[in-house]
């Protein structure tokens, strides 16, 4: 008896308890209505989410009472959820395959990338297969390539890393069979460890190799296919190591979307873009 | 064995049982060398765990110590948390972690009563609720995110929220809590509720005066194991609280917690590395706080109920 009357408020005010936690929760999702034109939501890549949640404070602070909430997931969730509406705005740090033409996209940076060899190696020029060989230890020596008698330090980033991934799939190599003898977290680390080793090839983002070579480091950007690691051959699509990073909508953008897009794409965030090693596209 | 030994190599002994001595003496040898290699297996693992401590602290202390500073806890991150600090990340952490506790405490405390106090352990609604948590328990960290996003953002309409994320580490805080307080129930001595009741107490009073005092410390230490694994939680954070690092305005704000911050300066923004490490500092020194804190609290719980003999 003592047990059943005990038992039962208990759970009454466990019922109560969930009860007024849900009133209380869903009250202000009415009030939420009234304010969704001045609410955007965007989800997507999280190689993205960083340089879209800057340009969005940049928008917020020129957009008194606008807010913009950035959320990341991967690009196919962003292509999801801008098509299913639970986002306004996508973000995709690859170009749109054949079924996701549906979707409008917009470009607001590249990610190009370079192989980066230290300025007094003389090699000038590696192909696709070499570049492999090197980084799956098949190749250990310079002079196996046109170098010096000098041995190879491979230098790879971290696991996770988005330019690891975009590597990976240029040459199409598995992390696994990759034998480096440095693994790197950043692209400043990356840079270190190349400019501080003669015998040493690396990889990093291009605005960043480029902005260290113009500072005097001792670097050397490798050319791709003949064509030579450039932003600007990043900018106009030639250079083959890059990815575009794009922000989808389902439909044509209209209202605060227009806005919010048009922005990202002005020039008014082309500091943002290069502080996150991105290239600006052409405007 | 000092005098064992002695007598086993005594010389008066020696004709017969020689043989019987030798062996003897080999496995004292024996004996000792094994008792020494356990004390040694001991301390070596002892110092192991400590070291590996101390040595993630280290590491992170000389990697963070140099951006650590007042600013970096008052300021808001800016450059993708590059520059500037962390002031808006703490704020939406401490307001996941009240909720958690909020939610879990009362949830957890209550489910651990009713399964300690008012059931049987062979009834079948006891059985199914400890293989619920037991389950519960093992679940990996992104299956409550997935969970999380899908009842508590979508279903609920709570929305990438502080509140979605609370309550997604409170279902992950939940079985530890419940487990802890229910162990240290059972471990309060069944005299003292007969006792109770001998006096007169209500079940209720019993459990507010004397077992859940009694239980207190049991409780705390579930408290914070919860806390450890929520507040260290990505996965389930990144779908449910997400990834904002505006100063939260209310509850059904998203913000980024900790965690989410340090994961994100270290694996998609270069040059993020040092905050990640002074962020990851922070961390450490919150749940040492916390730590300090929630003891301090179930010592004085307990001690104003039960005054020591």
């Amino acid at each position: 008896m003592v047990i059943q009357n005990l038992r039962l408020p208990f759970l009454d005010s466990c019922v109560a308890l969930l009860a007024a936690c849900a009133v209380l929760l869903s009250a202000p999702d009415a009030s939420a209505q009234e304010k969704q034109d001045k609410k955007l939501t965007i989800t997507g890549a999280s190689t993205a989410a960083p340089l879209v949640a800057e340009i969005a404070k940049r928008f917020e602070s020129a957009n008194p009472g606008v807010r913009v909430d950035v959320q990341t997931g991967g690009s196919s969730r962003g292509v999801n959820d801008a098509r299913s509406g639970v986002s306004d705005i996508g973000m995709v740090s690859r170009a749109l395959s054949k079924e996701e033409k549906d979707l409008k996209s917009f470009l607001i940076a590249n990610d190009g990338m370079s192989v980066i060899l230290h300025k007094t190696n003389p090699v000038q020029a590696l192909t696709r297969e070499q570049v492999i060989d090197i980084y799956t230890g098949k190749i250990s020596n310079w002079k196996e390539v046109g170098g010096k008698d000098q041995k190879i330090t491979v230098v790879n980033k971290a696991e996770g890393r988005s330019t690891l991934e975009l590597f990976l799939a240029f040459f199409k190599l598995n992390n696994r069979d990759i034998k480096a003898q440095v693994v790197v977290g950043d692209n400043q680390q990356g840079v270190k460890t190349v400019a501080g080793n003669p015998g040493a090839i690396g990889y990093v983002s291009i605005g960043t190799a480029e902005f260290e070579v113009e500072n005097g480091q001792p670097l050397k950007l490798l050319p791709l296919g003949g064509i030579a690691a450039t932003t600007a051959n990043v900018r106009n699509g030639s250079f083959p190591l890059a990815r575009p990073i794009n922000i989808v909508t389902k439909n044509e953008p209209l209202g605060l979307v227009k806005k919010f897009v048009d922005f990202a794409q002005s020039t008014a965030v082309t500091d943002l873009v290069k502080e996150q090693y991105f290239v600006p596209p052409a405007r | 064995m000092q005098p064992d030994s002695s007598v086993s190599c005594a010389p008066g002994l020696m004709a017969a049982p020689s043989v019987a001595g030798s062996t003897l003496l080999t496995a004292q040898v024996h004996a000792k060398l094994s008792e020494r290699l356990f004390v040694a297996a001991v301390w070596l693992a002892a110092a192991l765990v400590a070291a590996s401590f101390l040595w993630i602290v280290a590491d992170i202390a000389f990697h963070g110590f140099a951006k650590l500073s007042w600013s970096f806890l008052t300021e808001a991150p800016r450059s993708s948390g590059r520059k500037g600090g962390i002031s808006t990340i703490l704020v939406s952490t401490l307001l996941i972690l009240a909720v958690t506790v909020a939610v879990a405490v009362p949830l957890g405390v209550g489910v651990a009563v009713w399964l300690s106090e008012f059931s049987r352990r062979s009834s079948r609604t006891a059985r199914v609720i400890n293989i619920a948590l037991d389950v519960l328990a093992g679940i990996p960290s992104i299956v409550f995110g997935l969970f999380g996003n899908a009842f508590f953002c979508v279903f609920l309409g709570l929305g990438f929220s502080i509140v979605s994320g609370g309550l997604t580490l409170a279902c992950m805080a939940l079985p530890i809590l419940i487990r802890a307080t229910e162990s240290g129930l059972s471990a309060v001595p069944h005299d003292w509720r007969q006792g109770a009741a001998a006096l007169g107490l209500s079940k209720a009073a019993a459990l507010w005066h004397v077992l859940l005092p009694a239980a207190a410390p049991a409780i705390t230490a579930g408290l914070l194991l919860g806390i450890g694994r929520a507040v260290a939680e990505t996965a389930a954070l990144v779908f449910t609280s997400g990834y904002v690092d505006r100063m939260p305005e209310s509850l059904m704000d998203s913000g980024r917690s900790l965690a989410v911050h340090i994961y994100d300066l270290s694996m998609n923004v270069s040059g993020g590395d040092q905050a990640a490490y002074a962020s990851a500092l922070v961390l450490i020194g919150l749940l040492i706080v916390i730590n300090a804190v929630a003891i301090q609290l179930s010592n004085r719980f307990m001690k104003s109920r039960i005054q020591p003999a």
